[in-house]
């Protein structure tokens, strides 16, 4: 109930006070509207599907480019591991030293894992390599010691913190940072992430249109009895609550559909992908919707049907206050 | 019951339905409406169902300044009233029984309320056997007498009529007026807007007449003021 926003006289307050709705009749009201308006989407098969078929397909669109997004970001991370840090030791440093350091950063939690890799060690891979294309002899071996870091942590602030702590340590001669092209590539996920979100808020704006449009020529088959139920004391709630139903039967069925529509792609997809990415030695990442993001996608289909309703509803009400 | 103080309609085109308006109309009165079409009748009965606003003046109903009502107050306003409508503005796809029901449903009533309610009202206008038809199957007269049971379902306050026994012979008009009285008999304001003139002068109630949006002195005649 809506009082004491305008000024009133007193009297004209008291007896227009609305009464209480009675409860019952509320709930059996939202039962009749709910099978009322589901029925009708069930007798016209073939029109109701159109309008949620096209609420599904804008629906897909981004989240086809949100599960693209989080495979990806799934392989960059298992990427991530690629991602090394070298240290060169100080060459006066000794063996058990370096691999004292190794064992020692191994257990810091930021590290996943480390390697130590000897003079000697080096030196023999290194000329395994340049033997085979020249003849360079080097009497004395000019290597340094190194140890091989992986981190594993993706936040680029904890990277750098990480980074600044072992060039101060005392053995570290120089420290090499292989991490360059994996800051590029979440840059290029990142843009790719604010794009699917301008296309999700595009699409739902999309979605809101459909359903609005729908609701309206709903409202407008209706019109002469809405006008009539009105005279007789209809509450807007009353008037509203068929057609909110409606959109939201319509969000529910475009958001089911969206979610099977996602499955066949995937299923057709999968298998591609996996072959596709099995000549680079790379398995391929699940490209399926978990259950909260399922959730959460039938809810966004709901809402934003709901949503459409309501503006379309909001429209038509207007036009029905006194003249 | 209903006070209009100077009231005023104006259509855009500048068309005059009332002008200056005002009378009063006491709580249990029941008051014959007469007057040429295009008298204000009509115009008057929308501005006290609140369908139009007048463009100056006060109505009150009930104690309620109309022009001040918000929305969901409109229709908590509109449930106390029992319309006749000329047009009789029925559901058309739905049955007699949904028509007649309707005001209950509004108001939220119980099923088995509804059901006693809408069989009372039925009977009272001699359509009992007539629930289960639409109204396209129906004469204009039985489509006017559905009209009247919805109007008396909810045992109205206030029962506005427009025209209710246009479309019907003398026999069923003299019963719905008798059911009208029945209804004033027990405290309801009614007020009855018609042009049956011999209807009007056989049953002793006031006659409040309009000529062009004016309250006439004299009672309406057929040929119009003397002035």
């Amino acid at each position: 109930m809506r009082l004491g926003k305008k000024k009133r006289s007193a009297s004209n307050r008291q007896r227009n006070r609305a009464p209480r709705v009675d409860i019952q009749g509320w709930y059996r009201h939202h039962l009749k509207c709910s099978v009322e308006s589901l029925l009708g989407l069930v007798r016209q098969p073939i029109s109701s599907a159109l309008t949620w078929l096209v609420i599904a397909i804008a629906l897909m669109l981004p989240t086809l480019f949100y599960i693209a997004l989080q495979a990806m970001n799934a392989q960059t991370q298992a990427w991530q591991a690629g991602g090394q840090i070298t240290l060169y030791l100080d060459r006066n440093a000794t063996q058990p030293a370096g691999t004292e350091l190794s064992a020692m950063l191994a257990q810091r939690p930021e590290i996943e894992s480390t390697r130590y890799i000897s003079k000697e060690l080096a030196w023999q891979s290194f000329r395994k390599v340049m033997s085979v294309q020249s003849d360079l002899e080097l009497a004395a071996n000019p290597l340094p010691a190194s140890i091989v870091v992986v981190p594993n942590q993706q936040q680029r602030s904890d990277l750098e913190a990480l980074i600044l702590m072992l060039q101060d340590l005392p053995d570290v001669e120089d420290i090499q940072i292989d991490l360059a092209w994996i800051e590029r590539l979440n840059n290029a996920l990142d843009l790719a992430r604010s794009i699917v979100q301008m296309l999700s808020l595009i699409l739902a704006v999309a979605v809101v249109l459909i359903v609005g449009n729908t609701i309206r020529l709903a409202i407008e088959s209706r019109k002469a009895e809405i006008q009539i139920i009105k005279l007789l004391g209809a509450t807007d709630a009353f008037v509203r609550r068929p057609f909110l139903y409606l959109g939201l039967w319509y969000g529910l069925l475009g958001g089911l559909a969206a979610w099977l529509l996602i499955c066949a792609i995937s299923l057709y997809f999968q298998s591609q992908l996996t072959s596709f990415l099995a000549d680079y030695g790379l398995t391929a990442p699940a490209i399926w919707l978990n259950v909260s993001e399922f959730i959460i996608l039938l809810s966004a289909s709901i809402l934003v049907s709901l949503l459409g309703a309501r503006i379309a509803l909001w429209r038509h009400l207007k036009d029905t206050d006194p003249r | 019951m209903i006070q209009l103080d100077q009231v005023s309609k104006r259509y855009d085109g500048g068309f005059e339905a009332l002008s200056s308006l005002s009378f009063q109309i006491e709580r249990g009165e029941m008051v014959f409406l007469t007057g040429h079409s295009g008298a204000g009748k009509s115009t008057l009965l929308k501005l006290l169902t609140a369908i139009e606003r007048p463009s100056s003046g006060q109505v009150r109903v009930a104690g309620a300044l109309l022009a001040k009502l918000n929305r969901r107050e409109i229709a908590f306003y509109r449930r106390k009233l029992g319309v006749v409508h000329q047009d009789h503005l029925l559901l058309m796809d739905n049955s007699v029984y949904d028509n007649v029901s309707q005001p209950l449903l509004v108001a939220g009533e119980h099923p088995a309320d509804i059901k006693r309610r809408v069989h009372a009202a039925l009977d009272k206008v001699g359509l009992l056997s007539r629930e289960k038809f639409k109204p396209i199957q129906l004469s204009g007269g039985e489509q006017q007498r559905v009209g009247i049971a919805r109007a008396v379902v909810k045992k109205p306050e206030l029962i506005l009529a427009d025209e209710p026994t246009g479309n019907l012979d003398p026999a069923l008009s003299r019963d719905i007026m008798a059911l009208f009285a029945q209804f004033n008999d027990i405290g309801t304001t009614v007020i009855i807007a018609s042009h049956d003139l011999g209807l009007i002068a056989r049953l002793n109630y006031r006659v409040l007449s309009l000529h062009q949006g004016k309250l006439l002195d004299a009672p309406f005649t057929p040929s119009g003021p003397q002035s």
